[in-house]
């Protein structure tokens, strides 16, 4: 077993994926604090509040960062806020633009009245820093080329100090530290963040220390706030996917540690029968 | 051919090709690999030379008369003198301007974040065991700023904190006090474990819902036809490697 060709672990994992998806059973989705953190955020501010967004990720993390950008922005507009949103990382502008405009399409919103997306500036945290002094030098333009000032969608805000709440959605750095630290901290606005997987643990001390108000951490979170909106996507059809692999990988280790105690003892009675 | 036809076409393709890695290393994922390379780099080089030198440099300065922006255009064009050996060393000073200000912006902010807001954090229940109700003290594990948690929590970072100084030989009370830093440890590698494993089978799910979605005839079947085509091409590369002498190293 331990000897085990690695393909065969590929494909029991890639079944556990594949038949879930292709037959759903549709497992409880139990929804956490730190998720409902951010939602009752957004539920508890009032109409033409502005909503920051940072979608500080690229096409690599699309399959867990995506899915939460849109839940959240679906709720955002349906309460009806003001979205303004941004990127710090170039190579995934043209993702953020496609997600941005894409939901504000499906929730029949106007570029520069209810939305604006700003598109990406050079300078990673010094960025956030300019935009803490003043937006419309960071962001002359948004990304379609319209100049920012007198746009309805940014009426009273001159920095991210005049900004409601701010989430960032990070798949690295810079992404939801670098907004706190050179952001939040500075600048005195609430905060939440989403990030992908791996970054989640690392993030936890935040939520606790109440830097950020609640995250919402990889497939997992985006699953949990598409239940909170009551929209179930493609984050909730994962979800059965996800709980049959970690199965099969709690099995795997199991079953692998038994085997190697198992090995380990015959070969320690091995040698004390030789000696 | 409708872009998004298209599209699904090629990111199929390229699915299966870096897939193909599962099964050997293969000129296929080769392939699918360099092309990721290169495209996210042209890609980038095209953003950052529209946003930043066209956007933000030449047309402030040719349209605005924003001359002052000729300030911080020198010391970028200054970084550029490493390609001159004879005229390396002025770009120092750019790096110099760089490293000033970089550190000047991070370092006190970053104390203030993760050192000051963490340390308070973590000493803040201790007091606040004596509070408006008198002495209270809550052993619900499931709520974080429980009384039980806060304890769990400094014996925590204390052990974790003995554990990593080395002054000291770990011997007697000591070795307790390392070793419960080392569970710790333990506890925590595993959470972030399971958190990436989490991650990786979300990427996994992510490439298996868009190969489900284009085998949909309305993309014509891109997932089906491609898959027959890989494998395909595996198997004669895989002949093709067979009849080969095997390389000397």
């Amino acid at each position: 077993m331990l000897k085990i060709d690695r393909r065969i672990i590929f494909l029991v994992i890639g079944l556990c994926t594949l038949l879930p998806l292709l037959y759903p059973v549709g497992l409880p989705i139990k929804i956490s604090s730190e998720v409902r953190g951010v939602y009752n955020h957004i539920e508890s501010l009032p109409e033409r509040s502005v909503l920051f967004m940072s979608l500080d990720f690229d096409p690599a993390s699309k399959p867990e960062l995506h899915p939460q950008a849109i839940a959240l922005l679906r709720h955002a507009f349906r309460k009806n806020l003001r979205v303004v949103t941004m990127t710090l990382w170039v190579s995934g502008t043209g993702l953020a633009d496609q997600i941005v405009t894409q939901v504000a399409k499906e929730m029949g919103k106007e570029n520069g009245k209810d939305y604006v997306f700003l598109g990406w500036s050079p300078g990673n945290t010094a960025v956030i820093i300019n935009l803490g002094q003043n937006l419309y030098n960071t962001f002359p333009s948004d990304y379609g080329g319209k100049p920012t000032k007198g746009l309805p969608v940014l009426d009273g805000v001159q920095s991210l100090k005049d900004v409601t709440y701010m989430v960032s959605l990070g798949a690295g750095n810079p992404g939801v530290e670098a907004w706190y630290v050179f952001g939040k901290d500075k600048y005195k606005f609430e905060m939440g963040g989403g990030c992908t997987g791996v970054m989640a643990p690392g993030l936890y001390p935040l939520l606790r220390s109440g830097q950020i108000n609640g995250l919402i951490g990889g497939l997992r979170g985006a699953a949990e706030y598409e239940s909170l909106i009551d929209q179930k996507g493609k984050a909730v059809a994962g979800m059965d996917a996800q709980s049959a692999t970690h199965v099969a990988i709690i099995v795997l280790v199991i079953i692998c540690n038994l085997f190697y105690f198992s090995m380990r003892r015959a070969a320690q009675q091995h040698s004390q029968v030789g000696s | 051919m409708d872009a998004t036809v298209l599209g699904a076409w090629v990111a199929t393709g390229l699915t299966l090709c870096i897939f193909s890695f599962l099964y050997k290393d293969n000129p296929l994922f080769k392939l699918a690999e360099h092309l990721y390379v290169g495209v996210s780099v042209g890609y980038t080089i095209v953003k950052a030379y529209d946003t930043v030198i066209v956007h933000l440099i030449v047309k402030p300065i040719v349209e605005q008369g924003e001359i002052a922006l000729l300030i911080p255009v020198a010391i970028g064009m200054l970084m550029l003198t490493r390609y001159v050996p004879k005229a390396a060393w002025l770009s120092r000073y750019a790096f110099a301007f760089i490293v000033g200000v970089g550190s000047g912006l991070a370092i006190p902010r970053t104390i203030s974040s993760f050192i000051l807001k963490q340390v308070e954090d973590t000493v803040r229940p201790l007091l606040s065991l004596a509070g408006g109700d008198g002495m209270t003290f809550s052993m619900n594990l499931l709520d974080p700023s429980s009384s039980i948690n806060v304890i769990i929590i400094l014996i925590g970072v204390i052990s974790v904190l003995f554990y990593f100084f080395f002054s000291i030989e770990h011997s007697g009370p000591g070795k307790v006090v390392a070793k419960t830093g080392v569970m710790f440890l333990m506890i925590a590698f595993g959470a972030a474990f399971g958190y990436t494993v989490m991650a990786r089978m979300s990427l996994l799910i992510g490439r298996l819902t868009d190969l489900i979605e284009f085998s949909d005839a309305s993309y014509g079947r891109p997932t089906l036809w491609l898959l027959i085509v890989t494998i395909g091409m595996l198997i004669v590369l895989s002949r093709r490697t067979q009849g080969k002498p095997p390389q000397e190293s």
